[in-house]
């Protein structure tokens, strides 16, 4: 499904990710792991198209489109989504406008006629209750005034509504509250499935004791450095990167 | 005087620096008496009226559009104390707010006696008059399209003691259109008023000066929209005389290519406890400018006063521009002022979001240039008016941006 390859990226002529390799498949669940200033956003930031990332060398290939070649809402309709580590403000538009007008572009993008009002809000309605998300969150603009937990929990609503097939979710476990944290893994579990991938960037152990992952990575000064399955997570969790950075 | 301008034909600049060199000498040898403070509550009189114009002009020296011969022509036309026209009293009288569909409905009804009067008529000293008595609950609306040559218009209003009243001014069209309303607010009353201004072109120039009198708790909101105008100048003074009075003013345009959309205001504190709020945005185009310029004046007398400014312009272009500049004059100590003042373009983060989520990114674009208006819109009481206004302008961010 993704296939990143020898991935060199930098920002401000300042190089962050240095030969990045990664393959995805559709149905696995791949968690990231990895110090802070590692280059973990850098890697989603770039999956997803966000402008101000320099490509030096390497390729991103999802299901056989080049996909750095791609607009973002290009990726987004190819079926990508990034669940940002900071969603934005974006006062002025509704979370019903932003959604219907995601939603209608990527139906037109298919051929499809655009959404009826009846069936979007019925969407809409069913996947907030998927996210325990009040159906008034709905008609407030998007992220404003949203708790740091809400705003990951609106992300991953999102992503519900949105259907897509590879999922980053960029520390969405990050500032979330145990109960919270059981709904989003809840919901991202009852979205798992054969079709679709989910890469989980985390600095979390527990996020992965609901979310089980089928590989685990360790990214260090831009590439993995080490992959491994579950039991990896667990070993970080116990002993922290330094021995296995730096094994002596 | 008036009589000499015309029978001397002079022309437009001459005029101009006529009145303009009559009116600093009546200042210079204190002719005019320095602005009303008392807290009467008696009509501002003429003199009261030009010693405030006139001192606004020559302090306005930050000014992006040149005033001095319309200013000077407009405030030399003399109040009348026996109004031209008395206009037939509103049909229209409900609790409820106006809606789009009175204005459009009105528009026969109350179509001005003389909507199109020339210039020459102006400076002879007979622009079209209304003066207007409300009573409780009523509502003026007018239409005004295609202006022509040149329209001029004096609307005074009085609102009694706790009336509630709206008036809305709806006007299209190319033309030239000169308007000035003259409000004076009773103690208690309330008035809403629209001006919308819209589906012009280059050759749209619309110059609005509103002054408004406001005794005891009295209360007044105006909403300014601007969709499509080639020029267009608003001024407001407001006067909140009365303890308790507050006034708020919005505004939102959208400066296209070329346009020039400049907004002064005055609003002065004469009184306790009083309370002013000014909202403004601009979204500017290519080529376009938006100026923007408000003075707060807290009288010493005005403690305990709440005054509020915002303006935020948002740059679709480069080349567009926006001037802001907030004016505080406290002379009060117990008082809360603030300000604020926003130019920038669109941020690439907000952008992203939106076309990472498969919005294409005309398409995100035109959405948040509408967003950025939206807090003006959204300060629109009637649901139907507000949704209307926001179509208009989504329309118009549609077509051109
Ligand atoms: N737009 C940018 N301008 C300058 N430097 C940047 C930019 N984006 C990322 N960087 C730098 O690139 C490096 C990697 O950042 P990145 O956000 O990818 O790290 P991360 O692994 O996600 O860290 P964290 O765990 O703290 O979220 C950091 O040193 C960061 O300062
Ligand atoms: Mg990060």
């Amino acid at each position: 499904m993704l296939s990143i390859d020898n991935l060199h990226v930098s920002v401000e002529g300042r190089p962050i990710l240095k030969g990045l390799s990664l393959a995805v498949k559709p149905g696995e669940v791949h968690a990231i792991m990895g110090p802070n200033g590692a280059g973990k956003s850098t890697l989603a930031s770039v999956l997803a198209g966000r402008e101000g990332y320099e490509v030096i060398e390497g390729e991103v290939v999802f299901e056989g489109q080049n996909l750095l070649e791609m607009a973002p809402e290009e990726r987004s309709h190819a079926g990508v989504f990034l669940a940002f580590q900071y969603p934005v403000e974006i006062p002025g538009v509704s979370m019903i406008q932003f959604l219907r007008a995601a939603l209608n572009a990527h139906r037109a993008a298919k051929g499809l006629e655009p959404l009826d009002t009846s069936d979007l809000m019925a969407l809409l309605r069913e996947k907030a209750a998927l996210l325990k998300l009040d159906p008034s969150f709905l008609s407030r603009s998007v992220n404003e005034g949203f708790s740091g937990g809400e705003r990951k929990r609106a992300e991953i609503f999102q992503m519900a509504v949105l259907d897509p097939k590879l999922v980053i979710m960029d520390e969405t476990d990050s500032g979330l509250d145990i109960d919270a944290l059981r709904v989003v893994s809840e919901a991202v579990n009852a979205l798992r499935s054969p079709g679709r991938a989910f890469v989980i960037i985390t600095h979390y152990y527990r996020i992965l004791q609901y979310i089980r992952p089928d590989f685990v990575h360790i990214l260090a000064d831009g590439r993995i450095v080490r992959s491994g399955g579950a039991e990896l997570a667990l070993e970080l969790e116990e002993k922290g990167y330094e021995p296995l950075l730096n094994p002596a | 005087m008036a009589s000499t301008l015309t029978q001397d034909k002079l022309s437009l600049e001459a005029g101009a620096s006529h009145l303009t060199n009559l009116f600093r000498a009546l200042r210079d040898a204190q002719v005019i008496p320095s602005p009303l403070r008392s807290k009467s509550h008696q009509w501002v009189s003429d003199a009261d009226l030009l010693t405030l114009f006139t001192e606004q002009a020559l302090k306005e020296d930050w000014k992006y559009t040149p005033m001095d011969f319309f200013r000077y022509a407009w405030d030399y036309v003399p109040f009348q104390t026996e109004p031209l026209h008395i206009a037939s009293q509103s049909a229209f009288s409900s609790k409820s707010p106006l809606s789009l569909a009175e204005v459009e409905r009105i528009e026969a009804l109350r179509s001005f006696p003389e909507p199109l009067s020339p210039w020459e008529a102006l400076l002879s000293g007979i622009p079209a008059q209304l003066h207007y008595r409300l009573v409780d609950g009523e509502r003026l609306a007018f239409t005004l399209r295609n202006p022509g040559s040149l329209s001029a218009q004096l609307i005074t209003v009085s609102l009694p003691a706790h009336a509630e009243a709206e008036i809305g001014f709806s006007i299209k069209g190319e033309g030239f259109s000169l308007l000035r309303f003259h409000l004076h607010l009773g103690e208690g009353a309330q008035l809403r008023l629209y001006y919308l201004s819209e589906d012009g072109s280059e050759s749209t120039y619309r110059y609005l000066i509103l002054t408004s009198y406001l005794e005891k708790n009295a209360s007044i909101a105006t909403y300014d929209f601007t969709t499509e105008v080639g020029w267009k100048r608003s001024e407001y003074r407001v006067r909140l005389a009365g303890e308790g009075a507050s006034a708020h003013l919005h505004g939102a345009a959208y400066v296209r290519e070329h346009a020039l959309v400049d907004t002064a205001i005055r609003v002065e504190h004469f009184a306790p406890h009083t309370e002013s709020n000014q909202l403004f945005k601009s979204l500017v185009q290519a080529k376009g400018r938006s100026a923007f310029q408000g003075r707060i004046f807290v009288d010493r007398v005005a403690q305990k006063t709440n005054a509020y400014q915002s303006h935020k312009a948002l740059l679709i272009a480069p080349t567009a521009v926006a001037y802001s500049r907030p004016q505080l004059e406290i002379f009060a100590d117990d008082v809360r002022c603030t300000h604020g003042v926003t130019t920038g373009f669109l941020q690439g983060d907000m952008l992203m979001y939106l076309r990472a989520r498969g919005i294409p990114e005309p398409t995100a674009r035109q959405m948040l240039y509408r967003a950025f208006l939206t807090e003006v819109v959204e300060k629109v009481p009637e649901v139907s008016l507000r949704s209307w206004i926001d179509n208009r302008l989504s329309d118009v961010i549609g077509a051109q941006s």
